[in-house]
């Protein structure tokens, strides 16, 4: 057979010149139509995750809410602003006792199955949460049952007072599903709920686009700002960047080396301050490394840190540095205690000394192998009072369970702002998943029970007596980077990685 | 060629056996925290206990291994850990897209650098100098430099492509092939580098050959001659090196896939690996290791099938 390979080329050349002049117009047409007016059009959404279950017990918040929010109602609406407000459930009201939660439920929605939404739909879900073991299943640990009282109320039973279930019945534990659907395996591909939008299944195609068309029958219209939206998985931030500025999709989360891009393409932003980063003092009991148990040692390596510099070299001024681990959306806040400590090494050099450490002393660091610079920035800050750092590297992959399993005593870490109870079964208090030596003493004992029972004046208490026992060392809160279109507004979500769907509105 | 054929696959299923095993070994090594990374960060010891009974990783390594062999040799590799799909429907759903600009990449390269490489040995002059420039700089650069120039250049200042994204071939012809151009020639560009090369060193030393004389005393016009004889003896040394560098390709490709945002396997390899999603990582592994085995196999095939001389009987 002859080897016609110059004729084909020169056939597959021309047949390409076609196709390209054919489609030279509509080139990059695969994009997100967004037709301007008050409600309607195409929001495209580009997402640095991708949804693996729409089984709601499989959700997991943050940058995921995007995908469930389109077709489940939570019980409780969390506001852009962290306020609550009645979405399936109109009102509810604590016992004395602050153990029994009464949610008065709507009495006019349905699944898009047919199924009714009510009292017992809400036991139904609640159950099916707590025992699929999904990554939020901590949030309903306080939860021990759910009381049928009749079609439109439901009781929860909570084990202890838990002043963070409103938050959680706001989160992946309050998606309501179709109870029929529940138990299938065709929910974790085919969602059912009574949400503003259903999964249009035939334009989906897992793992690269998930469309969402608006539901006919959605009890409030309100809610239904476009006619569809389209959620694109894409890990890379290249690729979101690209997206985003040829016009792909609408909105997508950059970070602070594609920033720039972002704003040269003439595209908004919104910065939302969702994680402090900086080091966990684990060992404030000084069990392992003696030195950290003396608050003086653990100050001076607050006074060590050059945050600002760090802020600006890593995170190219996207934040704010801070010397308190709660966020200024908590009611625990001070703000005075943002400066508490500043760049001082000769002041912490002063207080080692006064600790019994005037030569210093040996301190073993984990460190995660994918944050060279910023190990190499600690390591170099601590030496400079004294302070010899030995790094043990951690693989990327496995650092987060390394650092928590209780073997170090000091770790560098990004973690969620939350709330004042949210916060001390985080990473604060003695049973917190975050820390691992469950260092605890009676006065923050005592500032917990009064958090617990929804004490703000006593969450402040709380910052300020962590702060000044210097539990950690946080550098900084960093922004998370949002950026959006001209043909759509969007607002932050308090405490949330990415905005909610809700927050999205096509531009007046 | 029966028994070639035989020998062949025997070495394959050989290779197959030996890589599965090591990569299986090693990924136990490693799998502390895959419970907790299945959970998330709220779990509880008694959660994470359950998980790891659930998903057998408190099983020692000769069962859990035999275990899984047993399942992959009927074809079932399980489920992933993460959202229990399995692991061959996950597959399967994205090697189309992979398969697609892997391949494709694979073939354009191929008559590109026959072509390039005959042009160079041929008129030799300038166009063999930009030829021989033009490998260097293939050589140097890696795919995704070539794709984030093509992306900046062609798709967001020219919009003449689309910068992320894959059009199914069954939605609409025109819209897959824009979409799928760019990855593409990003992967071609450092394969043509090599193969051009090769090309072009064996066409200038077969026609040198006696054979080439011959042929052209009879009179067959020089087209003829070089595509029908002399290309035919130079393909083995640059085909062969073309499968060489398949594997590097795979590599590449995952890469591309991510700044393309297609839903390849790539994304899923990643993905799988960093989580700790073992079924899903041996389903990649495997799914890796046949295709290298089947494309060195069809290079084979194809070199002895051009050029009788190197064919192993």
């Amino acid at each position: 057979m002859k080897l016609r390979s110059r004729a084909a080329f020169a056939a597959m050349l021309t047949t390409g010149a076609l196709v390209l002049t054919g489609c030279g117009a509509s080139g990059g047409a695969a994009t997100g139509d967004n037709t301007a007016g008050p409600t309607g059009g195409t929001l495209s959404i580009g997402s640095l995750v991708d949804v693996t279950s729409f089984d709601p017990a499989a959700s997991h918040v943050g940058h995921y809410m995007q995908y469930y929010q389109p077709v489940y109602d939570t019980l409780i609406m969390r506001e852009p602003n962290g306020d609550l407000s009645p979405m399936l459930a109109t009102d509810w009201e604590y016992d004395e006792t602050e153990t029994e939660l009464t949610l008065n439920l709507r009495d006019d929605v349905t699944f898009t199955d047919g199924e009714k939404f009510d009292a017992e739909a809400v036991k139904a879900n609640i159950d099916h949460f707590k025992v699929a073991n999904g990554p939020q299943a901590s949030t309903a640990a306080s939860i021990e049952a759910v009381r049928v009282v009749d079609e439109d109320t439901a009781v929860i039973e909570l084990s202890q007072p838990d002043p963070a279930i409103l938050l959680y019945m706001a989160a992946s534990a309050g998606f309501m599903a179709s109870p029929a659907a529940l138990d299938t395996e065709g929910i974790i591909g085919t969602p059912v709920g009574s949400g503003p939008y259903i999964l249009d299944t035939d334009s989906t195609i897992a793992g690269a686009t998930y469309t969402y068309a608006k539901n006919p029958d959605y009890w409030n219209p309100d809610l239904q700002k476009f006619d569809e939206i389209v959620i694109k998985p894409m890990q890379d931030v290249t690729a979101r960047v690209n997206a985003l500025v040829s016009g792909q999709v609408n909105a997508a989360l950059l970070d602070a080396k594609t920033a720039p891009q972002g704003t040269g393409a003439g595209l908004n932003e919104i910065t939302n301050p969702v994680d402090w980063q900086g080091l966990f003092l684990f060992d404030r009991g000084g069990v392992q490394a003696k030195p950290l148990g003396d608050v003086r040692v653990r100050q001076a390596i607050n006074y060590a840190i050059d945050r600002q510099s760090l802020l600006d070299s890593l995170l190219l001024g996207n934040g704010e540095i801070t010397s308190q681990v709660t966020g200024t959306s908590s009611a625990g806040y001070v703000k005075k205690l943002d400066e508490r400590y500043d760049f001082d090494p000769k002041k912490a050099k002063s207080l080692l000394a006064a600790a019994g450490y005037p030569d210093g002393f040996d301190l073993t660091l984990p460190v995660n192998s994918a944050d060279t610079i910023i190990n190499a920035a600690i390591v170099q800050q601590l030496a400079d009072v004294g302070i010899n750092a030995t790094q043990v590297v951690i693989p990327s992959t496995d650092y987060r369970n390394e650092i928590f399993t209780g073997k170090y005593s000091i770790g560098y870490y990004g973690i969620f702002q939350g709330d004042p109870w949210v916060a001390v079964n985080h990473h604060i208090g003695p049973n917190a998943a975050f820390n691992p030596l469950k260092y605890t003493d009676e006065k923050s004992a005592a500032l917990i029970e009064k958090i617990q029972a929804g004490d703000d004046d006593a969450a402040k208490e709380f910052t300020e007596y962590i702060t000044e026992e210097a539990w950690f060392a946080p550098f900084y809160r960093v922004n998370q980077l949002y950026f959006f279109d001209k043909t759509v507004t969007v607002e932050n979500q308090l405490q949330q990685a990415v905005p909610s769907i809700y927050n999205y509105a096509p531009t007046k | 060629m029966l028994i070639f054929l035989l020998r062949r696959l025997v070495a394959g299923i050989l290779l197959l056996f030996v890589i599965s095993t090591i990569t299986y070994v090693l990924l136990y090594f490693s799998s502390d925290g895959i419970a907790q990374n299945i959970l998330g960060e709220f779990a509880t010891p008694e959660q994470i206990a359950l998980k790891q009974a659930e998903l057998g990783l408190d099983q020692p390594l000769p069962v859990r291994y035999v275990e899984w062999l047993g399942g992959a040799i009927t074809g079932d590799f399980g489920r992933s850990w993460f959202n229990s799909e399995p692991v061959v429907t996950a597959l399967f759903n994205r090697l189309p897209v992979t398969l697609t600009i892997v391949l494709g990449a694979l073939v354009i390269a191929a008559v590109l650098a026959a072509l390039l490489g005959v042009a160079a040995a041929i008129k030799r002059g300038w166009i063999d100098r930009a030829v021989q420039l033009l490998s260097l700089a293939g050589d140097a650069l890696p795919s995704f430099v070539v794709a984030i120039v093509l992306v900046t250049s062609l798709a967001i200042q020219a919009k003449i492509f689309p910068a992320t994204g894959f059009v199914p071939f069954s939605d609409n012809p025109a819209l897959w092939l824009m979409s799928i151009a760019l990855p593409i020639t990003a992967l071609v560009f450092q394969l043509v580098a090599q193969a051009a090369q090769q090309f072009r060193s064996a066409i200038i030393d077969v026609r040198r050959r006696d054979f080439v004389r011959t042929l052209r005393s009879r009179g067959l016009p020089e087209r003829e001659v070089v595509f029908k004889h002399v290309l035919r003896s130079a393909a083995p040394a640059a085909l062969t090196i073309l499968s060489l560098q398949f594997v590097g390709l795979l590599g590449g490709s995952v890469i591309i896939e991510q700044i393309f945002a297609l839903p390849g396997v790539g994304p899923l390899a990643v993905l799988s690996t960093t989580q700790g999603d073992i079924p899903v990582v041996m389903g990649v592994v495997v799914y890796t290791v046949i295709m290298v085995i089947l494309v060195n196999l069809v290079v084979d095939l194809v070199n002895g099938w051009l050029n009788p001389k190197v064919r192993v009987s």
